[in-house]
């Protein structure tokens, strides 16, 4: 009875809440990731610094409009838009004259991008620290049953489902997300009923790299915006995107669930090893199910 | 044909030769070995550039035995083999006669452990493994800026005085971040044996959000939060700290929280109420020699100096008076020079200890605090513990490099 009252106290409902405010932003780099891999089949390693661009943007638009409440909401809606436009000239540019490519090739491709970005972004920006400013209505924090709960964190709480459920309308409502499931599943069929598939890869890689931006922006005001953030959020959203099924929009949301749950939920048994549990689930699920939990589109 | 070819080559040769002479007889040249690209740069930037103020002013003055201290500059981009190749290249080509730098530990090791080979006298100005000067010390080696061991010393001493009983420790899961905490752990239990450790928190490198990592610790309600985090992390940190209001419910200690590269990144974002230890504060003490130090690195790079400025300054002081006491361009006779040497800097005397070749500065602790004077906040309450009271014990060093 110990354990299941311990279980239901006021710390562990905030560590859930922390745990699902943590999803939201792998979900969303996640997400855009994975619908990359799953219609264009591009493993974009470069996603990670499509992230941090959108961080870095973030900062200098929120400078641009002096800093505050509107800053920050321009910074939300601009430095997006901006990644969207960096990706866009690399898709007509270099991409869609590779997908015929092996993934290796394609791999080793954005690789490379992600080199190119991160020396970009030094040039661009310097190497300083950078910080976005949290507009004034998001600072501090409400008690919850006591303990104080950041509100920003209860803004990535409902900026959550918002981009879910838009994702779902565009992939599931939307001609163009019709065609793009079509063609993810077989590429020269959508092709050869008269589709042109390079528009629709196009766009999609274009969506897929505005939420790799929107992370970036989402996440701006809580870190310091630096070179060498997109290293450790690309490993992690790779591993969602494996665990949660290759190129399933909802398996990135199951991942970045059990991602981001765990994590919290395993600080509070063991906080000296909280960084293993996420890592550990990882591992049980590819040992049970090595394909991912939900259906892959490979 | 034949003999032109040797003619030329000849030339060439004495060319050589000439260049060499040339050095050996009128610059005594230093050679650093940094990071100058990526996130650390922040911080080797001031070194260099206080190191090159420090030697115009000496070289204006006829320099040191008549000879210009020169200086050049390798970029290991925190890479330890690219830093330990540069640091043979500067000795085997350059023909350096001390080498210095490096912010990265593991380069540092690297390069101090070439130097122990070769003989080359190595000076440490930024990174923090407390090995540098401690069991991997060497006659070569010497230690200009702090350690993870003094800076552990340094916030024991102040965090001991205070009524806390209860303690935490958290911080980035790397050596930085462990090293700090558990010197900082291993004193205050010397110091306080009624302290206990309630428990501790670690997460990786570079985590974006640590909210889930820092809550059950106010959860745990410790008196004391020890952090052990570094660079980037510090700021990730303490705005967390900002947004949940942390220093009001704990103490939280975090060295260079108080320093110039976090609170000026952070402005008005930056917690108060957070302690935190560092070498140097541009506005503190406010000293005739501070001022004029401020004034002077304000005027060349318009920008206040942080803290590594203040190590970068007192290598190339410590560099010239060595020189100066010894009497003559040697490399062993330069060691025994610095060995106990006192030079002059914006903080007062600095001893350069005999013992293990550590550079006993002043640590100042201190809590932030916002002022209406600057958009960012600076330290306030400040405590300055003296070398002497925070820096291991000579018999401590003696015992770790057996």
């Amino acid at each position: 009875m110990d354990f299941i009252s311990a279980f239901c106290s006021p710390g562990v409902f905030c560590q859930i809440l922390l745990g699902l405010s943590r999803t939201v932003i792998l979900f969303i780099v996640a997400s855009g990731l994975s619908l990359i891999l799953g219609v264009l089949r591009i493993p974009n390693i470069a996603h990670g610094s499509l992230y941090m661009i959108g961080a870095f943007m973030a900062y200098t638009v929120s400078r641009v409009f002096g800093g505050g409440i509107t800053g920050y909401w321009m910074a939300i809606v601009l430095a997006p838009l901006g990644v969207a436009l960096v990706s866009f000239i690399i898709e007509r540019g270099i991409f869609s004259r590779l997908y015929e490519r092996e993934h290796i090739m394609l791999f080793l491709l954005t690789f490379s991008f992600s080199l190119v970005f991160g020396d970009l972004v030094k040039m661009v920006w310097g190497a300083e620290y950078r910080s976005v400013s949290m507009p004034g209505f998001f600072q501090g924090s409400i008690p919850i049953f006591g303990l104080p709960f950041p509100i920003y964190n209860f803004f990535l709480l409902l900026m959550g489902p918002v981009v879910a459920i838009v994702l779902w309308l565009i992939v599931n409502k939307t001609k163009m997300g019709k065609i793009s499931r079509a063609a993810a599943v077989d590429r020269e069929m959508v092709g050869a009923v008269g589709i042109n598939v390079s528009l629709v890869f196009c766009i999609v890689f274009v969506i897929g790299c505005f939420l790799a931006g929107l992370g970036g922006a989402l996440v701006a005001p809580i870190v310091n915006v630096v070179l060498g953030m997109d290293h450790t959020l690309i490993m992690e959203a790779f591993l969602i995107v494996i665990i949660g099924g290759l190129g399933n929009i909802w398996g990135a949301l199951l991942g970045s669930l059990i991602f981001g749950l765990t994590q919290s939920l395993g600080i509070l048994i063991w906080p000296q090893f909280g960084i293993v549990f996420p890592y550990a689930a990882v591992v049980v699920v590819l040992s049970f199910k090595p394909t991912g939990l939900l259906k892959s589109t490979w | 044909m034949k003999r032109a070819m040797i003619v030329g080559l000849g030339v060439v040769l004495l060319g050589f030769l000439g260049v060499s002479f040339s050095y050996g007889a009128n610059t005594i040249k230093v050679g650093f070995v940094d990071t100058y690209s990526g996130p650390a740069s922040i911080y080797t930037f001031d070194v260099v550039d206080a190191f090159k103020m420090a030697i115009q002013g000496i070289n204006a003055k006829g320099g040191v035995l008549g000879k210009k201290i020169e200086y050049t500059t390798r970029d290991e981009k925190f890479n330890p083999a690219t830093g330990l190749a540069m640091a043979k290249e500067l000795v085997m080509k350059e023909e350096v006669d001390i080498l210095a730098g490096t912010i990265n530990s593991a380069t540092t090791l690297a390069v101090s452990d070439f130097a122990k080979k070769e003989k080359i006298p190595f000076l440490c100005t930024f990174a923090k493994s407390e090995k540098i000067t401690g069991e991997m010390g060497h006659r070569y080696v010497f230690g200009v800026a702090e350690n993870t061991r003094m800076i552990g010393k340094a916030a024991a001493f102040g965090i001991a005085k205070k009524p806390y009983t209860k303690f935490w420790m958290a911080g980035e899961d790397y050596e930085y971040g462990h090293a700090v905490n558990d010197a900082a752990w291993r004193y205050i239990k010397a110091m306080k044996p009624t302290a206990q450790l309630l428990g501790q928190t670690w997460w990786k490198v570079g985590e974006a959000d640590i909210a889930p990592y820092v809550a059950p610790i106010l959860q745990a309600k410790p008196d004391c939060l020890l952090m052990g985090t570094g660079g980037s992390g510090n700021a990730n940190f303490l705005k967390l700290a900002k947004a949940m209001d942390i220093g009001k419910q704990l103490a939280v200690v975090l060295h260079t929280s108080i320093e110039l590269s976090n609170l000026q990144a952070l402005g008005k974002d930056a917690p108060e109420g957070v302690w935190g230890t560092v070498n140097y504060l541009y506005y503190y003490p406010e000293t005739p020699e501070n001022k004029t130090f401020v004034e002077e690195f304000r005027k060349m790079y318009n920008r206040p100096p942080k803290v590594g400025a203040l190590y970068g300054y007192a290598a190339a002081q410590l560099i010239a008076k060595a020189y100066q006491k010894a009497g003559k361009v040697d490399k062993e006779k330069f060691i025994t020079a610095m060995e106990g040497l006192t030079v002059d800097s914006p903080v007062g005397k600095l001893e350069m200890r005999k013992c293990d070749h550590q550079l006993m500065l002043p640590m100042f602790f201190g809590v932030t605090k916002a002022s209406p004077q600057y958009d960012y906040l600076i330290a306030d309450n400040i405590m300055t513990i003296a070398g002497k009271d925070y820096l291991p014990t000579c018999e401590e060093i003696m015992k770790v490099r057996k």
